[in-house]
């Protein structure tokens, strides 16, 4: 895709993030895409590539409230939602607000949790709002979580169920620096972090009319049909036990609208589809054991059935 | 023609050495094949052009000398004297004038040698010019070479000039000069100098790939043709006579019989006229020995019985006896062809022609030669006289069992079968003969066994049999159509298979009936088209009777059945009668009846016959409109772009764009430009336009994008993007 066509304020807040996060552009679109689109990043990796640096650093550049809460085995709902503490001296409960009343959220390993914990932010992703003690608050628009979690492969963590997978719009990996990135990123290192310095170049208003704006990007019958075809071909695939939900489409279509708007488009192309498809759609498929053992992965499912599915080049006819 | 630019240098003299070579080779076969002498005059013509061309001799000059060689040498080939006495130049110009009239007159043979010889100065100018230019200006030489090799090799094919040598010489004349020849072009095309090192790097290995590619061909061991040679064949086809083997054969009376098969073409030369009593066939010779192929005479050639004019003719036909009743009858023949033999009719009896006129027969054929004073003589008009036979049926049903009268060598002779004859051709005689009691009997369903449907008389379809293939057993269970030489050697053949002595007849039959001539005689004219094989088989004590085994032909042979056996002879006994009047009296009622009312059944049968009549046509113009298709779409490549673009040019419809676009994706996927399944149109754009080295595709397929994705099509997108369009389908020719 051309940058040059890209969205100005969009150009903008990408600009600053690559200022702290060296060649890690695409990650970066890609959450931008999930903030743009209302959704929230499963990011899944190991510790120490960034992962909270790129949330802090997106927090930042849009002026948002930067929340953090670290997952541990023994945390709690109230700690992620909040608690009603008795006050002696007013003689009633008062709320006091939990880290997840922010805008955005590093949920830092996210499977290291017990699945009561890890319920307590999915509702409140799902449902942006959260309900303690009978009463719901409404979370504060924008509301965006970036979870992290460990390969699950790892000892002493909880799998996130299929459900709740199924709430994060994108999953995706940061992977290691390229060597010259990482040099760079030792001589930042040397001096003060950057992240310190990093301005707002956006403020939360904007961010509220963009994702407004996203909604109108022109999704064509061609691109819904390509979609659900996409999507189709994941849950027919031989070696998925479960495909991708209609959820999923819904997720790969607003994402599209995101990514397309971000480059500047008012409708979306089968190019963005096809960019995204994995990123909406890995995390959704449940693979056959078989498969499993076959060292088949989701990633590869999907690119198969993306190579398969034919490209719309003509329009509908009705 | 760039005279100032010829280099002269080594190379380049050996450039125009090589080219004279080369056309030197053209000259060879003339001095051979033609009555074209002195070719060294004009060798020297060649030389001095190219001498002159390759000196940058200006060509005002160098016409004038060649004017001038050309003058002398044709006085020096056509003329006396001395070549300043200039008295010469007259007549010289009256010859011209005489030949320019000819020319006008499309009177070809009679243009005079030096007439020729001035076209064939000219003709060699000309050629000088082309291979200067070929060499200096072009740079090429490959159509010449290639022109040389087919002439050389199509002489060698087709005519007694033997080019062993010349295509050796010709391959290494050719491929230095066009190794030279690149390398000029290489040099020029990079702008470098010529220098020695240079060229020593290009023309030592040259020389060694010459020279090694030559050996290598010379010493290298040369495979048989896989093929068989197809020279004979075309040559035939090329000749009238099918005297060089089989293949398509004019008809008429030829001599040589022992390859027979292949088509006839139709002539109506007239051969003679006669004057005839009764309607018969006019016998030639006879051929006892079946080859397999053909037929051929067992007995040496040569041999000759003469006899004089009204003397006992030793021809062999029926024995007098009272079985046969006879009638005299006498013929006259007016011939319109020089044959020195005569045509006769079954029991000749003397021959009347002017005096002084001897025959002899040949033994062998019994043909009867006419001779005028021991040299081949051919008359031109001669009166036969014969007796007609009426055999007796009771006679010829009798005649069988005295076989053993026979003498042995006559019966191995007349009853002769190659041992390659397949088995089942006797065994279909021994079936078709099986229930008859006598040799007549056996012989008259032989010959009426040809008379089934399953038989065809075709004088254009009859099959050539392979090399491993019977003449008879082909016609007989494959191919089952032929005209008389199938029909009467498969007769003669199955006859013998059963041991009746048969012979192969040759002849005429007997011609087209012209007008009645009073006091019963009637004119018939025979052409070659009534040239005719027929059949006869021996009976003891009867002689050799004529049998008739070709459909459609009768030979009127008359059978006494009064005496015979009602209950066998009664349906053969008017079947001459039937075969001489094909149209049948009650012909005009049974169309009457069928005529009047129209049905589909009759459409349909008009329809099925008309395709059974013509279905090769029909198929074969069905194959070749197939064929066409076929070719004009392989070649659409060429042609559908240019189409498309004629189609979409004046339309400025934006609604034409989309269709213009797919059309565009098509042509691209025919080109060899495959979209992927998966591929989005923007990372195919990319492919293409990466491959044509543009950005036109790009920035097409933005607009078309637009209006799939977007749906919106933007006004006037048509006429902003037609350019694009064009030259991106325009890539697509091939």
């Amino acid at each position: 895709m051309d940058r040059n066509q890209m969205h100005p304020a969009i150009e903008r807040v990408l600009g600053n993030i690559e200022k702290v996060m060296i060649g890690k552009r695409d990650v970066a679109e890609l959450s931008l895409v999930a903030l743009l689109a209302e959704g929230h990043v499963l990011l899944e990796d190991v510790p120490g590539v960034g992962k909270t640096m790129m949330v802090r650093a997106l927090a930042k550049s849009v002026g948002a409230a930067f929340k953090r809460i670290q997952f541990t085995p023994d945390l709690l709902p109230s700690d992620v939602t909040g608690v009603s503490i008795y006050n002696p001296k007013e003689m009633e409960f008062q709320f006091r607000p939990g880290p997840i009343m922010g805008n955005i959220i590093l949920a830092d390993e996210i499977n290291r949790t017990s699945p009561k914990t890890q319920s307590a932010l999915l509702e409140g992703m799902e449902e942006s709002s959260v309900t303690i003690d009978g009463v719901t608050h409404r979370l504060e628009r924008p509301f965006f979580v970036m979870a992290t979690q460990n390969p699950i492969e790892y000892e002493g963590t909880y799998p996130l169920p299929e459900a709740q997978l199924d709430r994060f719009l994108l999953k995706m990996k940061m992977g290691y620096p390229e060597i010259a990135d990482e040099m760079e990123v030792l001589n930042r290192a040397q001096r003060i972090p950057p992240i310190e310095d990093l301005e707002t170049v956006m403020d939360l208003a904007e961010l509220r009319s963009l994702q407004t704006e996203i909604k109108e990007v022109h999704v064509d019958q061609t691109i819904k049909r390509y979609i659900v075809e996409i999507a189709g071909g994941t849950r027919n695939h031989s070696s998925v036990y479960l495909g991708a939900s209609p959820r999923g489409s819904i997720a790969l279509m607003k994402a599209a609208q995101a990514y397309a708007f971000m480059y500047g488009r008012d409708y979306v192309l089968p190019d963005d589809i096809q960019y995204l498809a994995p990123a909406v759609f890995v995390h959704r498929i449940i693979l056959r054991s078989e498969a499993k053992f076959e060292g088949i992965t989701a990633e590869e499912v999907v690119e198969r059935v993306i190579a398969r599915v034919s490209v719309p080049v003509q329009r509908l006819v009705k | 023609m760039g005279y100032q630019r010829v280099q002269k240098d080594f190379a380049t003299f050996l450039l125009y050495v090589l080219g004279f070579f080369l056309l030197w080779e053209w000259l060879r076969p003339v001095e051979e094949l033609t009555d074209t002498s002195n070719i060294i005059v004009f060798l020297v013509f060649l030389v001095l052009s190219l001498l002159l061309a390759f000196f940058g001799v200006s060509p005002v000059m160098s016409s004038i000398i060649k004017v001038l060689y050309i003058l002398y040498e044709l006085h020096y080939l056509y003329f006396e004297g001395s070549f300043f006495q200039f008295s010469w130049i007259a007549v010289f110009a009256s010859d011209m004038w005489h030949n320019f009239g000819l020319l006008a007159e499309r009177d070809w043979p009679a243009i005079t040698n030096l007439f020729r010889s001035l076209l064939f100065f000219i003709l060699l100018w000309l050629m000088t010019y082309l291979i200067q230019y070929w060499l200096i200006n072009r740079r090429q030489i490959f159509i010449f070479f290639f022109m040389t090799l087919i002439y050389i090799t199509v002489l060698d094919t087709f005519t007694p000039y033997t080019a062993d040598a010349a295509i050796v010489r010709a391959v290494i004349a050719g491929f230095t000069v066009m190794g030279i020849l690149t390398f000029n072009r290489l040099l020029e095309q990079e702008g470098l100098k010529k220098e020695a090192s240079l060229s020593r790097k290009w023309m030592i290995p040259l020389t060694a790939l010459i020279a090694l590619s030559t050996g290598l061909g010379f010493a290298a061991p040369k495979a048989e043709p896989i093929w068989p040679d197809p020279v004979p064949f075309i040559k035939s086809y090329g000749q009238n006579s099918g005297s060089d083997g089989p293949g398509i054969q004019k008809i008429g009376y030829g001599e040589d019989d022992s390859r027979l098969g292949g088509p006839f073409i139709g002539d109506n030369a007239v051969v003679f006229r006669a004057e005839v009593e009764s309607r018969h066939y006019w016998k030639v010779e006879t051929k006892d020995t079946y080859t397999g192929k053909g037929w051929v005479t067992s007995q040496p050639e040569g041999e000759y019985l003469p006899f004089g004019m009204g003397e006992e003719i030793p021809v062999t036909s029926f024995i007098d006896n009272d079985a046969i009743e006879t009638t005299e009858e006498v013929s006259s023949v007016y011939t319109f062809m020089n044959y020195p033999h005569v045509v006769y009719p079954l029991g000749l009896k003397n021959i009347e022609a002017s005096p002084f006129i001897t025959f002899e027969l040949e033994t062998a054929t019994e043909k009867i030669r006419t001779l005028d004073s021991g040299r081949p003589f051919a008359l031109e008009d001669y009166k036969l006289g014969f007796e007609v036979p009426e055999y007796s049926v009771t006679a010829m049903k009798a005649s069988g069992a005295k076989a053993e009268s026979l003498p042995e060598e006559f019966l191995s002779r007349y009853t002769q079968l190659p041992e390659e004859l397949p088995e089942r051709v006797r065994e279909l005689a021994q079936e078709i003969t099986q229930d008859q009691p006598d040799w007549f009997e056996k012989a008259r369903e032989l010959e009426r066994y040809f008379r089934r449907a399953e038989y065809t008389y075709s004088q254009t379809d009859a099959a050539v049999p392979d090399e491993n293939e019977d003449y008879v057993d082909q016609f007989l269970f494959d191919t089952k159509v032929g005209y008389c030489d199938n029909f009467s050697s498969s007769m003669v053949v199955m006859a013998r298979s059963i041991g009746l002595p048969a012979r192969w007849v040759k002849g005429y039959t007997e011609g087209e009936f012209k007008q009645s001539l009073g006091s019963g005689l009637r004119l018939f004219e025979v052409t070659n088209n009534n040239a005719h094989s027929w059949v006869e088989i021996y009976f003891p004590e009867m002689g050799w009777v004529p049998f008739e085994p070709t459909q459609g032909f009768n030979n009127n042979v008359q059978f006494n059945f009064d005496t015979a056996g009602q209950n066998t002879s009664q349906p053969e006994a008017d079947k001459p009668k039937e075969t001489e009047t094909p149209i049948k009296p009650d012909k005009p009622e049974v169309t009457s009846s069928e005529e009047s009312p129209f049905t589909l059944e009759k459409l349909w049968s008009n329809i099925e016959s008309f395709f059974k009549e013509h279905w090769k046509v029909i198929g074969a113009a069905v194959l070749a409109a197939a064929l066409l298709v076929i070719v004009i779409f392989q070649k659409r490549g060429k042609w559908l772009p240019h189409y498309f673009i004629w189609r979409f040019k004046r339309t400025r419809n934006d609604e034409h764009f989309s269709k213009a676009y797919l059309i565009l994706l098509k042509e691209l996927d025919r080109y060899g430009l495959k979209r992927k399944n998966g591929q989005t149109l923007r990372e195919y754009a990319k492919y293409i336009d990466s491959f044509f080295s543009t950005r036109e595709m790009s920035r097409l397929t933005a607009y078309y994008e637009e209006l799939v994705y977007r749906g919106v099509l933007r006004e006037g997108s048509w006429n902003d993007t037609k350019e694009l369009w064009e030259n991106l389908i325009k890539r697509t020719i091939a």
